[in-house]
């Protein structure tokens, strides 16, 4: 159970992630550990993991959970927490996520998401399943938000891990600066790199933020040897046309050498609770899933980028 | 790939469709029992006293459900019994000769003897009842303890305390010895060992053994007979053929060694049926072992010397397999719609290792692996071996096989884990590569050991209640452990943990003095001659099977509800003795409640209390700590002719059965809520996925549980279907079997397509599942153990 971790590197910065996900078998080769990094400076409306958007640790409120205990409300030293006919109401701004009503709630109704690590700590966790990353060829995968958000922290874990005998792949939007993101590429065997949307409008619209770095840090992974992967959302309304995944091709056949995959990670509507427990809102809700006759469509267009392995998955409807 | 994953009937694992004509036909013979003009039911034969017994409730004492019915059996089997002409001087003769003459009539001239229209191996109908051939004096001692005996057992089970019987079955004959000799080679073996002793009674035993042997060779001669009969009526030449070449082998094996590929098979076929002959038990246990070695010089020599082709080997072991199915006609009629019907296990072990670690699979495992695909049966029981040197291309194929089947093919079962503990439990080391597991997965070595596996099942979780109610069952009040005090005055964990394991400790004595007394009646009354004849040690002890006669004899305490006592434990010692959280006056208030008015209570004991099967160093650290205190503890007893105490986890149906007389337990489970069953934790619970489950098992210490560990998980399909995936389960099974668990089943069925079977089960009859060590047709268990199998945690992402 212990991990080798030499006493010579005293733990650095502490990492905010909201979850460390054993068993992943979708990010990278392998069997892996996945550590999500809290913070992500993108805004993708469809964004499946809207706890790891903002970068401090956030109280989520369960409903289907909560038996009406109100332990909790006695437990907040700020008072930022109301049990309404409606649900919890929980004053976002007078709450710090100190966990107090998350400790007093016998129902677990209350959860903070977010819990800081130092590298030290993390990596004890991920090499609790080192017998399955070398049998299978698997390691552990920095995703997020966006690891670079956190940059002293994955950049001290990513060291360690590869001290340690992991293969280690970074996850990212690629909305980073430059130096930030070479700095990490260091430590990291293999890039997974989300790709959305290749006209800079829309990408500006739907996410938040310029596709120009994006670009860059696409150019800057995507030659030498290391591997990418390419990862894209596809969504309804939003990333699907043919044209935005040919665009999207042409760019990785013509300037990404080192892609070996790229996967079109078909939309689902399931996230929706997420984010109400964080009282935010969702705005795909209804959005009919793609059929799976699209999904085969988009993948013959994403293999004129001449990537050897194009991959479709996720939920998809039955064709009317 | 698809928005609902429930998959049509038509999807289900149906047999293949490249089964031979005469396979398919044959198979569906068997499938259709309704419509079948012969059945392989209960045959009751009796010496025709009036004090006769063909029935032994202290042999069923694992299987709590026939309780109720002992006594009818008891009193109706001989009302219906054919009556067995028998010698004059049968009364005259010793008790074990008496029970080898009788076994020799039954099969020499009473056993129906019928070939089906095709089948290349013969011999179908094996559910004998025979006679105890007990004279009167013998039969009356038998059922003054028999009566107590059923006392005690009401007891124990009716308070859910656990069960144990003298189970048959439950090993490995020694019958790759009786192939290469054959049984003439086993009788002049015994006839030697009579001319060099002078004991009479040696030498009266090795007489019930030849004439055991014998009666074997008079009933093969009668299918000899049988076939070249319907080879003189037959029209078809080539049928014609094939029932001339039936009887000539029938003629020569299994009295004879055999040569070819058909003959092993026949003569492993004959030899294993009369097994469950004379235990007149439906085959439970009794497993064939490593039949992908031992069969293999046959087919080998076959091959090589191009008198067999692979494809004819492959129908000749389909027709062998269908033939282990025919045991559960035993009790068709009453037993169709209970999980037990799916309970017996004529286990195979395929794959593993040679004594130098190198992998041991060859051509033969590989065809198996095809006709398990392909046949889709309940029996033979499939098992596969896997180790460190395992060629990744076999680990392919069998994590293929899972991920594309419904339901779980086979056993897994993990060498060096499995050989850790036979080593710790004092086998010889340079037999341990040799070892199999009999029945459901328990581990044995092959042809010498009878370990009494699933003989004892103790439920752990009681101990838990009887701790804190100072000894007395919580429902009735009745006195059933030591008084050890009211928890309510202690002041520490350690005061609290003493009591515990006072409780625990009584409540193993009681069972070990319980099976010792099971044990003695068999032991005294109810020898197995034939089955002594081919369980190497029984002869040159001259002592039975049944009595401590094979080399290595040990007895199998089965521990039940592990995770729900471990768990009720970490409860405890966090919550009320570190944290404080919780006060035992609300506990032990609130447990009296079933938890009713005690939800906020309840919730905390669920959410705060962490829980074994997480990779939580302090649950699984319990855990830990319970396995180690009762299974050292039944290590150090012996009955009384010296058969050593061992631990398992199994806990076949107990689980279920004794959920309502388990009082609410500290983990949060109210009463008639399922424990936990075999190694796994309890349904729900393990929430970081299937790495840190394994990590968990292997935290346990699991060396000092020699029997093996029932270990269950279900995987989503979903999560097993697509590129690279086989090879992602493949590297798993090699990081479970690293970190130390022992025999893994996997079930890969959605939940959707479980729900639709309960629907529609006319639709889904062929849809198997894995329940604890067996697999069953899920539409023919009871809708309890259903929703179970749903309930259970699917790892998915």
């Amino acid at each position: 159970m212990s991990s080798k971790v030499s006493p010579e590197h005293p733990a650095g910065e502490t990492g905010n992630i909201f979850n460390i996900q054993r068993f992943s078998i979708e990010d990278g080769p392998g069997i892996r550990t996945t550590l999500f990094m809290k913070g992500c400076p993108l805004r993708c409306v469809w964004c499946h993991n809207p706890e790891g958007l903002e970068a401090a640790p956030q109280l989520m409120w369960f409903d289907v959970r909560c038996i009406g205990a109100r332990d909790c409300l006695g437990a907040c030293p700020v008072g930022a927490l109301q049990l309404t006919a409606e649900g919890m109401l929980i004053d976002r701004e007078a709450c710090d996520a100190c966990g107090k009503c998350a400790d007093a709630c016998p129902a677990g109704a209350l959860e903070v998401v977010g819990r800081r690590y130092t590298p030290t700590e993390a990596l004890d966790e991920v090499m609790r399943d080192e017998a399955f990353y070398r049998n299978s060829g698997g390691g552990v995968t920095v995703s997020g938000g966006e690891p670079s958000m956190q940059r002293r922290f994955v950049e001290r874990f990513l060291s360690m891990a590869k001290e340690a005998g992991l293969h280690t792949a970074l996850d990212t939007s690629g909305y980073s600066p430059p130096g930030v993101l070479t700095r990490l590429l260091e430590h990291a065997d293999m890039v997974l790199l989300d790709l959305k949307l290749m006209d800079p409008d829309r990408h500006r619209e739907l996410t938040g933020v310029e596709l120009g770095p994006v670009l860059d840090s696409a150019r800057l992974v995507g030659t030498g040897d290391r591997p990418l992967w390419i990862r894209t959302p596809v969504i309804p309304g939003c990333t699907d046309s043919d044209e935005n995944i040919a665009a999207l091709a042409s760019f990785i056949g013509e300037e990404l050498a080192s892609a070996r995959r790229w996967d079109l990670l078909a939309f689902n509507n399931t996230c929706g609770s997420k984010y109400r427990r964080l009282d935010l809102e969702w705005k795909l809700e209804g959005r009919p899933l793609i059929e799976a006759a699209r999904m085969e469509r988009l993948a013959d267009i994403a293999r004129c980028s001449g990537v050897k392995e194009v991959v479709w998955s996720g939920a998809t409807r039955r064709e009317s | 790939m698809k928005d609902s994953c429930a998959l049509g009937a038509e999807e289900l694992w149906n047999p293949s469709e490249q089964l031979s004509e005469r396979v398919a036909r044959l198979r569906e013979e068997y499938v259709d029992i309704s419509n079948r003009d012969f059945h392989n039911e209960i045959m009751p034969f009796t010496t025709g006293t009036e004090w006769d017994t063909m029935w032994s409730p202290a042999l069923w004492g694992v299987v709590p459900d026939l309780l109720a019915f002992h006594k009818a059996f008891m009193e109706s089997l001989p009302l219906v019994a054919t009556r067995v002409e028998l010698p004059a001087d049968f009364w005259d003769r010793p008790h074990i000769v008496r029970v080898a003459v009788f076994f020799k009539e039954v099969i020499a001239r009473y056993l129906p003897v019928r070939i089906l229209d095709g089948e290349l191996i013969v011999g179908g109908q094996f559910n004998a009842a025979l006679s105890r051939a007990q004279n009167r004096s013998e039969a009356r001692a038998w059922k003054k303890k028999t009566m107590k005996w059923l006392e005690e057992i009401e007891v124990l089970n009716n308070h859910g305390m656990g069960n144990a019987g003298a189970t048959p079955g439950h090993l490995i004959p020694d019958y790759p010895r009786a192939l290469k000799l054959g049984l003439k080679g086993l009788v002049e073996h015994f006839r030697k060992l009579s001319a060099e002793t002078s004991d009479r009674a040696h030498k009266e035993f090795l007489e019930a053994l030849i004439i055991c042997c014998e009666g074997a060779r008079e009933f093969a001669a009668r299918y000899a007979a049988e076939a070249r009969r319907l080879a003189s009526e037959c029209d078809d030449p080539a049928r014609r053929a094939e029932l001339e070449e039936i009887g000539r082998i029938c003629e020569k094996v299994p009295w004879e060694p055999p040569e070819t590929f058909h003959e092993a098979l026949q003569a492993l076929w004959f030899i294993h049926m009369l097994v469950m002959v004379q235990e007149s038990y439906p085959g439970p246990g009794l497993s064939p072992g490593r039949i992908d070695q031992y069969l293999y010089p046959y087919y080998k020599a076959d091959i090589d010397g191009g008198r067999l082709t692979r494809a004819q080997a492959k129908e000749l072991l389909d027709c062998w397999w269908i033939k282990p199915n025919y045991a559960y006609d035993f009790m068709y009629r009453v037993m169709r719609i209970r999980g037990i019907t799916s309970g017996y296990g004529q286990l195979i072990t395929i794959g593993g290792h040679g004594p130098d670690g190198e992998d041991a699979s060859n051509e033969l495992t590989w065809l198996m692996l095809d006709v398990i695909e392909e046949m889709n049966l309940l029996e033979p029981k499939p098992n596969v071996r896997l180790h460190k040197n395992t060629p990744d291309d076999l680990m392919a194929r069998v994590a293929g096989m899972i991920a594309e089947s419904q339901g779980s093919p086979f056993l897994l079962n993990f060498d060096e884990a499995s050989e850790a503990a036979l080593r710790w439990q004092g086998l010889p080391e340079k037999d341990l590569w040799d070892y199999a597991p009999v029945g459901c997965l328990e581990n044995t070595l092959q042809g010498n050991d009878r370990s009494g596996t699933v003989d004892v099942n103790v439920n752990l979780a009681k101990a838990v209640e009887l701790t804190l109610f100072n000894g007395k069952d919580q429902a009735t009040g009745d006195r059933l452990g030591p008084r050890t005090g009211d928890p309510r005055g202690f002041r520490s964990w350690e005061e609290f943990r003493s009591a515990f394991e006072k409780q625990l400790m009584a409540l193993l004595h009681r069972f070990i003095e319980f099976y010792d007394f099971s044990d003695s009646i068999r032991a005294s009354f109810e020898p197995t001659p034939y089955l002594s004849a081919l369980v190497d040690g029984c002869a040159e002890s001259g002592r039975d099977v049944t009595n401590a006669g094979p080399e290595h004899n040990y007895v199998t305490v089965e521990g039940v509800a592990f995770a729900t006592a471990a768990d009720s434990l970490t409860a405890i010692k966090k919550l009320v003795y570190e944290e404080g959280a919780v006060s035992m006056d609300e506990l032990i208030k609130a447990i009296e409640d079933n938890y009713e008015g005690h939800e906020k209570l309840r919730l905390t004991l669920v959410n705060k209390a962490p829980k074994y099967g997480n990779d939580d160093d302090y649950a699984d650290g319990v855990a830990r700590y319970l396995s180690r205190l009762w299974t050292e503890e039944v290590f150090k007893h012996k009955t009384p002719n010296g058969r050593q105490y061992r631990g398992g986890y199994l806990s076949w149906n107990y689980w279920i059965a004794y959920a309502p007389f388990t009082s609410a337990t500290p983990d949060g489970r109210k009463r008639g809520k399922f424990l936990s069953n075999g190694l796994c934790p309890v349904d729900g619970t393990d929430r970081k996925g299937p790495t840190a489950v394994a990590v968990s098992v292997g935290k346990l210490g699991l060396e000092t549980v020699p029997n093996g560990d029932s270990h269950t998980i279900s995987f989503n399909p979903s999560l097993l279907r697509g590129p690279g995936r086989v090879e992602k389960l493949a590297a798993y099974l090699r990081g479970y079997g690293e970190k130390g668990g022992t025999a893994l089943q996997i079930n890969v069925i959605d939940p959707e397509t479980l729900r639709e079977a309960q629907r529609k089960p006319s639709e889904y009859s062929n849809l198997l599942v894995r329940v604890t060590g067996y697999n069953a047709y899920f539409t023919m268990l009871g809708k309890e153990i259903q929703d179970e199998i749903i309930a259970r945690e699917t790892h998915e992402l």
